[in-house]
């Protein structure tokens, strides 16, 4: 029956997709307030360029033809026109892809590791001092708005001892693809992918360390100290891959969080990418490009989390082979 | 010198509401090849009392007193380390594999072999895996079904792998704990088959604890009942279940209690007649017999002062004040 | 004795615990500070009318006598930005936490308690809004339908229900069982009455618990939707004040006054809030309270 799952499981994979676009449809062209709508009554068009609005975003159909072709153009990834750069959409989102995957991801791994090993640290001393301080270090720096931790970075690091650079994602004058360039790339970097640790990792070691000591106590654990396993193996071989589990569920929130995170450090740190396009967007009321953004933000977390699921099916074999 | 030796055991558990007094003063001795099953009400204390013999006991249990000798060793004296050199190659355990006794994301082949590996490292690979192989044989899993994983076994196939575990390091005492609770009762039945003749095969020691008398005789030549943290009978099985009938003072009311609930052992069992209510709250200082309370035959004299353990005969004690009537005349 | 009853008995306990607890403890003290300075601070310290500054002199000066947070770009006093702000960032929280656990406490009571088609129906929709990036769909809901503090908590609260949805709806999904023995015992109570007579005091902890929890996140999603600009602008909150000091350039002319004022509000909001969370869960999770 391995075949009907995956059959069962990518089509329930098509149907959010199909559902998100329709999501976005419903809030960038029907609901009232929708962008297209502001557009076309405020006064800053004359009657011609209202037309042309008009035959621009085929208000003149009906609202399911409207939809037709919205889903067709977002199948051919057809995502508009931007009114800030003139441009089409996916030709200004183009490069910032690329800068907030390397963003996110390279957050994202450090998060990881970061927070399994403190998330352990903390279990395996469950309610000592060790615990307390974990706990309470990461509940303050989950407290704390992704953006205020950027701004007291760069206050700390740009301001009081110049150490690193503290906007951008590269200095002027290097000659691209060189060593120096990628180094150059790595050091601006820095900053901002730790304020994204830094948040994010606390709050990934508090679960990890609560899914943990959960699992700590289980049957099997007592079983393995009774086989006379170490208390390092009980940890790491048998009680980490069992609380990992829940965490794996919970990677859709995860990536939710982290690229609200990249949105607010991204314009912290004018790093150029999909989160600075967001903020631009915003303020320059730039709806194609707010539009797009959030229909590839919200098709990153749906296929990770498609991908967690396969990942729970490797971790876990009681649901392999159900 | 005696494979297992216990003294004047005591040990709390640290709760909310105070202290727990879980074993109070039990003493066992238990030789090499003997079979002796502990039998008691829930919440009597048996589980902790087997888990003390390696010390597994939960980070907020403490020893208050006595000694536990294994092998003339005590096992107080003994670092971590030390202490799991032992566990599984001296004591091992058969915990309620049909529940959650087994890591659910490791195949049953790599758990046996965890063990093996852990005690053994110089043995290789190959002769280590032929072993587990054996192992599953002796109770009866086809190799087949060795690299299956343990939502892929039933309750008994589970509880047999665990005992295929226990096994695993030819341990001179085994503990098992509730080997049949949770299992329907064909299962029961080949388990206990399965205990009784390991046991007779490899001279095994066992500790077999169960809530079920029945179970226990079935197993075991030696029974020792406890109530409320306390042995309140001991004695080899033929001389406890041959004073069913016999007065008071031979036999403490409330292993009568525990016999009458299995009328002729293999039946099913019926609530135990004439006990009703709860046994005592540890966690509160008690006076007199613990089991007073319940008892048909308690006097204020029983409410006043707690009995001792009295030898009825030889080998056979009972924590009766009525036990010591009969001695006297 | 009913069923569920050793459960309703230890509620008094939750707060008890709670106070016992030294994380809790701490939260239920930061919380009442917090509370004061907001609620009570600003009748303490009436400030008349809004003092612009005259002259250059009094723009982004440190704090001193007359100014004890210093002041903004346009010469104002920090101190007063800070306790007036203050307001704005509970009411939003407050306002929409409430919408939050309404919706989804009530979806998860539906569907847990009544189960089968409507569970299916109800899951399937919450799980879709579990997966949408809350942020960022908060951002774009405010860029469409305005940025006033009532539309920005109805986008928030809208928003931040999911979650809890689906923990409510796992615990009374296993309260249920219980509940629908009692229903055969006392023939005749209809589904309200035990949902609201037994169901609802079970979870009620729970949901309290979560209630905590998304008002700290509702706290920083306002947070953020300020900073980002799509904060009200007549009424200014802590987060509007870190997006003044933002685009004044406080960070590079080194006024960490301005910043740091604001954000340590935040910050010890949240955290009072993420602290009680903590520790109820600790309290309210066996497990972890017989670790203790
Ligand atoms: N970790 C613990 N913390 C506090 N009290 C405990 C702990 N473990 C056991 N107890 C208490 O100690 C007493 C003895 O428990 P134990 O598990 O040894 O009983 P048992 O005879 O094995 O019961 P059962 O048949 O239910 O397994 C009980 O009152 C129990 O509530
Ligand atoms: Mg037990």
């Amino acid at each position: 029956m391995r075949g009907s799952y995956w059959v069962r499981k990518l089509a329930s994979l098509a149907a959010t997709l199909y559902a998100t676009v329709s999501f976005n449809f419903l809030l960038f062209h029907v609901l009232p307030g929708n962008p297209v709508q502001l557009l076309a009554r405020s006064g800053h068009y004359d009657a011609a360029a209202r037309r042309q609005l008009v035959a621009l975003f085929e208000l003149n159909h009906s609202l399911l033809d409207q939809y037709v072709i919205y889903l067709n153009n977002t199948l051919h990834g057809n995502l508009g026109f931007s009114y800030v750069y003139r441009e089409p959409v996916t030709t200004v989102l183009g490069s910032a892809i690329g800068n907030t995957l390397l963003l996110v991801g390279t957050a994202t791994f450090i998060t990881v590791v970061v927070g399994v090993w403190l998330g352990v640290v903390a279990a395996s001393r469950a309610n000592s001092l060790t615990d307390a301080t974990v706990s309470v270090t990461s509940l303050s720096l989950w407290s704390m708005p992704d953006f205020f931790t950027g701004m007291i970075l760069i206050f700390v690091c740009g301001v009081w001892i110049h150490v690193l650079p503290i906007s951008g994602i590269e200095s002027s004058g290097l000659a691209s693809g060189g060593l120096a360039h990628v180094l150059d790339i790595a050091r601006h970097l820095v900053l901002p992918a730790t304020t994204l640790v830094l948040v994010n990792a606390a709050e990934f070691s508090l679960i990890t360390r609560n899914s943990l000591v959960d699992t700590l106590v289980e049957d099997y654990v007592l079983t393995a100290r009774a086989k006379g396993v170490s208390r390092r193996a009980i940890v790491w071989r048998h009680a980490l891959r069992n609380a990992l589990l829940p965490i794996v569920t919970a990677t859709a929130l995860y990536v939710g969080m982290v690229l609200g995170g990249a949105i607010q450090v991204e314009t912290v740190f004018s790093w150029p990418g999909m989160g600075l396009l967001i903020y631009n967007a915003v303020e320059q009321r730039d709806y194609p490009v707010l539009e797009a953004s959030f229909l590839i933000f919200a098709i990153a977390v749906i296929v990770t989390n498609f991908a967690s699921d396969v990942l729970y099916r490797l971790l876990d074999p009681r649901v392999r082979r159900t | 010198m005696s494979l297992l030796e216990i003294r004047d055991l005591r040990i709390d558990y640290r709760t909310e509401s105070g202290v727990l007094r879980a074993v109070d003063d039990v003493s066992l001795v238990v030789e090499r090849g003997d079979a002796v099953g502990v039998v008691g009400e829930s919440g009597c204390g048996k589980s902790t009392l087997g888990l003390a013999i390696p010390l597994l006991l939960a980070p907020n249990a403490t020893v208050a007193g006595g000694s536990i000798r294994l092998d003339g060793t005590s096992i107080a004296d003994l670092d971590e380390r030390q202490l799991n050199r032992l566990r599984w190659t001296t004591v091992s355990f058969i915990f309620q594999g049909a529940m959650n006794a087994l890591n659910p994301v490791q195949r049953i082949d790599q758990q046996i072999l965890e063990a093996i590996r852990i005690h053994e490292p110089e043995t290789s690979t190959a002769t280590a895996r032929a072993r587990v192989v054996e192992l599953l044989g002796l109770v009866g899993i086809a190799p087949s079904r060795a690299a299956s994983y343990p939502h892929e076994f039933s309750g008994g196939m589970r509880q047999r792998a665990m005992i295929a575990m226990a096994l695993a390091c030819q341990p001179a005492l085994v503990i098992a704990d509730e080997p049949t609770t949770a299992l329907d009762a064909i299962s029961q039945d080949q388990i206990l088959q399965l205990l009784r003749d390991l046991r007779r095969r490899r001279g095994q020691g066992l500790i077999m604890i169960s809530h079920d008398l029945a179970a226990i005789t079935r197993v075991c030549d030696r029974i020792v009942v406890m109530y409320a943290g306390v042995i309140v009978e001991t004695g080899t099985t033929a001389d406890v279940l041959g004073r069913r009938d016999a007065a008071l003072g031979t036999i403490h009311p409330y292993t009568r209690a525990l016999l009458d609930a299995h009328p002729d052992l293999h039946g099913p069992r019926v609530l135990a007649p004439g006990l009703s209510g709860h046994p005592p709250d540890l966690a509160r200082p008690i006076v007199g017999c613990r089991f007073a309370d319940r008892c048909a035959h308690a006097t204020d004299h029983c409410r006043a002062v707690a009995p001792a353990l009295v030898a009825v005969s030889r080998d056979h004690d009972v924590r009766c004040h009525f036990a010591v009537a009969e001695r006297v005349t | 004795m009913s069923v569920l009853d050793d459960d309703v008995a230890r509620r008094p306990g939750v707060w008890r615990d709670l106070w016992r607890d030294r994380m809790g403890r701490s939260g239920l003290i930061m919380m009442v500070a917090v509370l004061f300075v907001v609620l009570v601070g600003p009748m303490i310290f009436p400030f008349q009318s809004q003092s612009f500054g005259t002259s250059s002199a009094s723009i982004l000066q440190p704090p001193s006598a007359a100014h004890w947070f210093g002041t903004t770009e346009l010469g104002q006093d920090v101190f007063r930005q800070f306790l007036l702000g203050g307001r704005i960032s509970l009411y939003v929280g407050v306002f929409a936490t409430v919408i939050a656990i309404v919706l989804g406490a009530g979806l998860g009571l539906v569907s847990g308690y009544y189960a089968g088609w409507r569970d299916a129906v109800l899951m399937r929709i919450t799980d879709f809004f579990l997966v949408l990036p809350t942020l960022p769909l908060i951002i774009v809901l405010a860029a469409l339908f305005g940025q006033s503090i009532v539309i920005t908590s109805l986008v928030i609260g809208l928003t931040s229900w999911p979650q809890t949805a689906r923990i409510i709806r796992s615990q009374v999904l296993s309260l249920r069982e219980r509940a629908l023995v009692l229903r055969v015992r006392s023939l005749g109570a209809s589904n309200y009455r035990i949902m609201a007579r037994h169901i609802l005091p079970n979870v009620a902890p729970l949901i309290f618990a979560n209630l905590v929890l998304v008002l700290s996140g509702a706290i920083l999603a306002q947070a953020a939707l300020a900073f980002l600009g799509l904060g009200d602008p007549v009424q200014v909150s802590w987060g509007t004040m870190l997006h003044n000091a933002f685009n004044a350039g406080a960070m590079s002319t080194g006024a960490w006054w301005y910043i740091l004022t604001p954000g340590a509000g935040i910050v010890v909001m949240v955290l009072a809030f993420s602290l009680i969370g903590h520790s109820l869960d600790r309290v309210l999770n066996p497990l972890r309270r017989s670790q203790r």
